[in-house]
């Protein structure tokens, strides 16, 4: 080996420890970088060298250390100042970055990378409109700067413009056809386009050009999730994860796509391992809220969530409309349109935020809120295409309250529509498996000797269709001090999964696998009830499991809540759901839905005992409230409580799509309420066999109700007095 | 998952055994389903390399790839997959993911400037650097050449200190530095063995001109031809063990005392073997006429003349398979069931060296079959010893 000669001058030291560098002899330049330091300490140029080692072999906080330094130099020139900008921001450090970046440009007006790097620093703290600008200098100052277009490409997208983000991608991938980089964030966009495919085939191309990428695996994961394929996201997530452990990002989204499947332990185990590894993440602290969320950890989320809306960075906007939606959920409807409001007031373009409001509050003729959402649908305005969607859905809503049915379909159908084209469903299939499962579970299966499960009283499973009234029902039920309230829970149908699928498990019961199978689910369910008697799982698609709840769960009370089918499906088709409900998006494919759920509803009627499978219809509730609620509390074998008649004092966390209906007093106007828009319903209608002539009149009750919907002036007040 | 990782810790042990068979066993009922760990699968297509049957470890490494893009250990394994079927292309594509495994990162070399992209870059200086082992770099020399015809630049190769008296009186650059040395300034550089990607190398170009690529020096080869004329009948150079510090070595080398049977008249044996086996040739086996020449080799200078003047090289997979592959010289290799990538497979000849012949074992582990196998080429050999030459130059 060659020994670097004593009698170099610093100057020349240093000349050959860059050359060194260049070839990557990183040894030898580290020595003669050392000989400087030993005569000169503190010499910039060799700490600046050292840092850029630390930096290429992945030694960060080092790497930072000796840029800081060599940054100390009085005559340190601006692209050291540039270079410690770019490896803050790698390393989280927003604040350092955005100051030192803004020293290397205030040093040299002329310094391309320094206002390249400002400019990504001002990307991530939030600071949109002047990273536009730097980036935009960058490209003029040097057009074929492929990483520049990309960068410029971000903040667009950031902005919402998504247009001309695309634009920036594409001269990117001009410049340098493979550029991993580029290829992946294209894929972001696509996906945002509503084009998961290909934004999938991007995602693939740039892993094929670096497989290092995480990013690219981290999109395709969240093409999968956008389109609920979550074992799918899962496989891109543990792709990256083998490789890289503790990549944040990747925990992180792993942890959303876990709390999606119901595995909430260990998606608290990885956003904990995400928080950890990089507290000051906006986004972790985040997605940490959204599992505590859904863990009931109230308060903790909450806590998560405001951390989160205090960092800089991508996660603000996300952590404000979830901390709304949480005191949505607890029944601080105030409190939540509040905060919906503070989030307009910072984001004005968010399609989250009006998407709750429009769910939160009754919009009146001439309401302001209207032409400000219908504004984002125009050019120009909002461009992700899942908050175009939402958009259409909350402007629906917004103007079915006003009383404009023609308008009101003319987005509900646009909305339906765009939903309906991001993913595939096949109608014929699930009739032939509503008739599957009714062969499997034939009345001689059922008449078998009961399991024998221990303590299987505990279970009340409310199901029907989704939006016919179970949250209603379970909110009485919670309201009874005997009975808490587990809300839609996932365990039933995660034990299925890992039993065979369905109903394919209906082949392998035998008095060992069902009394297996319904400790497993008491096993998961016990921790939630506390000291009441009874708990309820008031997952609607359970009612697919009837059957099955029986074998395994012999005491276990089935409660179907039934309501008018096109009221049901009416409701169904308004709303934009937050989990798959794949059927609800065609008035066709909804009715047959509908009444492949009759059909296999009348199979569970006909071959189930009437002590533990009860029914109940929406509108008897809603019009005697006393009689109905009396003789659900006597099913479930507990005493009359008058608490169950005032359910909507009850303070307790709801989390389905009816959040903020139950959280009022009872509401008849919800009942015959689709005579309002027959003429809008036709294939739905047609296809349920149902002649809007043919129906007899809603209640006077209802009929007054909707008249004072239209005069706009609607006083609301309980409707069972008591 | 303790499941998992007893089972492959028990798959792992049994595949250093070579009982790849029972691995197969083990695994395949686990993995019927189509699908389960990753680890599993990973040890499924080694079960089949073991058993020597690679092609059918491809699909399973290719849908590992595909699944886990991201997961560069598995890309390298079936680089090796890959490259022993002749898959060319796509193989070198992911061989340069060698520097991504758990034992290489700390080695990956951070060159500052891009590397070649294999165009036309006249007027500019490109730096060729060779990378760890020997045997490769004798290997992939002959492209430093083909690299400054294709790229048109100043090419300056920097090799090893032990090779490189060799490697400067090759044609085909314009300067010689010496590893760890400051190089001239250099606008794009390329690893020696990432010349076959960034070039396409294909099957078809092998061996490629010129052939040989390597000369001795014409001094040594005298002195040695003189210490070697004491000795009658056919000279052959032996050696039997690897660089123990190669992962591969328990599998490539054997001892001294397996070539025992192919001691018989007429034929001295003289073993150039280095490293901590050498001082066995002291001893040789019984009816083994065998000459040590561990002590008097100083450098590859030497190794090259005595390859040179003698009439064949017998030996397991080792550097001076390829010195004598390179200077065109008959050499025989014995090679195990599962051998390195560059052998190929189900042949006895290589593409890459006209004057080698390759032995490859049958069965995992019994060398004796091999040696039964070369000990009776050699005795042919005595009765014709011509046909050595073949196309060789000598």
């Amino acid at each position: 080996m060659n020994t670097p000669t004593q009698n170099l001058t610093v100057e020349q030291a240093l000349a050959q420890a860059n050359a060194h560098w260049n070839a990557g002899q990183a040894d030898q330049a580290e020595r003669l970088c050392q000989q400087v330091l030993a005569m000169w300490p503190g010499q910039s140029d060799a700490l600046h060298l050292m840092g850029l080692m630390a930096h290429a072999y992945g030694n960060l906080d080092l790497a930072i250390d000796h840029i800081r330094g060599a940054c100390q130099a009085p005559r340190a020139p601006a692209i050291y100042l540039s270079n410690l900008a770019e490896m803050c921001r790698q390393a989280g450090q927003l604040a350092e970055a955005e100051q030192a970046g803004r020293r290397a440009v205030a040093m040299d007006s002329t310094l391309v990378a320094g206002w390249n790097n400002l400019g990504i620093v001002l990307q991530e703290a939030g600071k949109l409109e002047e990273s536009l600008t730097c980036l935009e200098r960058v490209v003029a100052l040097q057009p074929d700067y492929a990483e520049a277009h990309n960068n410029l490409g971000n903040t667009l997208k950031r902005l919402g413009r998504l247009d001309q983000a695309r634009t920036q991608y594409e001269r990117a991938l001009a410049l340098v056809p493979s550029y991993a980089e580029a290829l992946s964030n294209l894929s972001h966009l696509l996906n945002d386009l509503g084009l998961p495919d290909e934004a999938l085939a991007h995602a693939r191309r740039a892993i094929d050009a670096n497989p290092r990428l995480s990013d690219a695996c981290i999109n395709a994961a969240a093409v999968e999730v956008a389109r609920d394929r979550y074992e799918d996201a899962l496989r891109w997530i543990d792709s990256l994860l083998i490789s890289v452990p503790m990549h944040v990002g990747g925990l992180g989204v792993r942890a959303t796509i876990l709390r999606r499947l119901g595995r909430l332990d260990e998606a608290a185990a990885d956003a904990r391992r995400a928080v950890a590894a990089a507290p000051e993440n906006g986004e972790t602290q985040n997605i940490l809220g959204e599992v505590l969320q859904a863990q009931n950890r109230t308060d903790e989320a909450l806590a998560a969530f405001d951390r989160a809306a205090q960092l800089p960075g991508f996660g603000r906007e996300k952590a404000l409309i979830n901390r709304g939606v949480l005191l949505m959920e607890q029944g601080d409807r105030a409190g939540a349109k509040t905060a919906f409001e503070q989030v307009l007031a910072q984001f004005p373009r968010s399609a989250a935020a009006w998407f709750n409001i429009a769910d939160l509050q009754r919009f009146e003729p001439g309401d302001p809120a209207i032409p400000a959402m219908e504004a984002l649908l125009a050019p120009g305005g909002v461009q992700v295409q899942s908050d175009r969607t939402a958009l259409q859905f909350a402007i629906g809503k917004a103007w079915m309250d006003v009383g404009d049915a023609e308008r009101a379909f003319t987005y509900l159908d646009a909305g339906n529509r765009e939903k309906r084209a991001t993913f595939a469903y096949d109608a014929g299939a699930i009739d032939q498996w509503m008739s599957d499962i009714i062969a499997a579970f034939p009345a001689e299966l059922l008449a078998r000797p009961r399991a024998a499960t221990a303590g299987s009283d505990l279970a009340v499973f409310v199901l029907g269709m989704p939006r016919s009234g179970t949250t209603l029902i379970e909110q009485i039920l919670a309201s009874h001090p005997a009975i808490a309230g587990a809300g839609e829970l996932s365990t039933l149908q995660r034990l299925v999964q890992q039993g065979g699928g369905y109903p394919a498990i209906a082949r392998q019961l035998t008095a060992e696998t069902e009394a297996a199978l319904g400790q497993q689910y008491l096993d998961a369910i016990r921790p939630m009830a506390g000291n009441h008697r009874r708990l309820v799982d008031k997952m609607p698609s359970n009612f697919l499991f009837a059957g099955l709840i029986h074998r395994i769960l012999p005491e276990a009370r089935i409660v179907h809540v039934r309501r008018d089918p096109v009221d049901t499906c009416l409701s169904c088709y308004t709303k934009l759901f937050s989990r798959e409900q794949l059927f609800s998006y065609d008035q066709v494919e909804l009715a047959r839905f509908y009444r492949s759920y009759e059909r296999l509803m009348a199979h569970w009627r006909a071959v189930l005992p009437a002590d533990r499978f009860l029914e109940l219809r929406y509108e008897d509730v809603v019009a005697d409230i006393e009689p109905e609620a009396r003789r659900l509390i006597a099913f479930c074998g507990l005493d009359w409580n008058p608490a169950c008649v005032d359910f909507h004092a009850t303070a307790r966390t709801i989390r389905t799509a009816s959040v903020n209906q139950v959280r009022r007093p009872l509401y008849s106007s919800s009942i015959g309420r689709w005579r309002d828009y027959a003429e809008h319903l036709g294939p739905l209608l047609e296809t349920l066999g149902i002649d809007p002539a043919e129906v007899p009149d809603a209640p006077a009750a209802a009929r007054a109700k909707r008249a004072g919907k239209a005069s706009a002036k609607r006083a609301e007040k309980p409707v069972a007095a008591h | 998952m303790t499941d998992t990782k007893a089972l492959e810790g028990q798959a792992q042990a049994l595949l250093a055994a070579g009982r790849g068979a029972e691995v197969e066993a083990m695994l395949r009922p686990l993995l019927a389903g189509g699908s389960g760990p990753v680890a599993l699968w990973a040890l499924l297509a080694q079960s089949y390399r073991v058993q020597g049957r690679v092609a059918e470890a491809r699909p399973i490494q290719e849908m590992l790839v595909d699944a886990l893009p991201g997961h560069l250990p598995t890309r390298f394994d079936l680089s090796e997959t890959l490259l022993l079927l002749g898959d060319f292309e796509r193989g070198w594509r992911e061989y340069s993911y060698r520097y991504s495994l758990a034992h290489t990162t700390r080695i990956e070399r951070k060159v500052q400037l891009p590397r070649w992209d294999g165009r036309p870059m006249p007027g500019q200086t490109l730096l060729i650097h060779d990378e760890q082992g020997y045997g490769d770099t004798f290997q992939f020399l002959r492209m430093v050449a083909w690299a400054k015809q294709r790229s048109q630049a100043q090419v300056v190769l920097e090799i090893n200190h032990e090779m490189a008296s060799i490697a400067r009186r090759m044609p085909g650059f314009d300067a010689v530095t010496l590893r760890g040395e400051l190089p001239p300034p250099f606008h794009a550089h390329c690893e020696m063995m990432s010349l076959p990607m960034v070039m396409g190398l294909k099957l078809g170009d092998l061996p490629g001109d010129p052939m040989p690529y390597i000369t001795a020096l014409p001094d040594r080869r005298a002195a040695w031809r003189a210490r070697l004329a004491q000795y009658s009948g056919l000279k052959v150079a032996c050696l039997w063990a690897g660089r123990p510090t190669h992962l591969n070595d328990a599998n490539r080398s054997m001892s001294l005392a397996a070539l025992a049977p192919l001691g018989q008249a007429g034929i001295t044996f003289f073993s150039i073997q280095k490293g901590p086996t050498e001082g066995d040739a002291l001893r040789p086996p019984p009816g083994m006429n065998l000459v040590s020449l561990s002590s008097e080799i100083r450098d590859f200078e030497d190794t090259a003349a005595i390859l040179s003047e003698v009439d064949l090289l017998i030996s397991i997979d080792s550097s001076p398979v390829h010195l004598a592959g390179a200077l065109g010289r008959p050499a025989w290799v014995m090679l195990p069931l599962l051998p390195d990538w560059r052998w190929l497979q189900g042949r006895d000849d290589s593409p890459w060296y006209p004057s080698v012949r390759l032995f490859r074992q049958t069965e995992w582990g019994r060398w004796d079959q091999v040696i039964a196998r070369v000990a009776a080429a050699l005795a042919d050999l005595k009765v014709a010893p011509r046909a050595l030459c073949g196309k060789a130059t000598g």
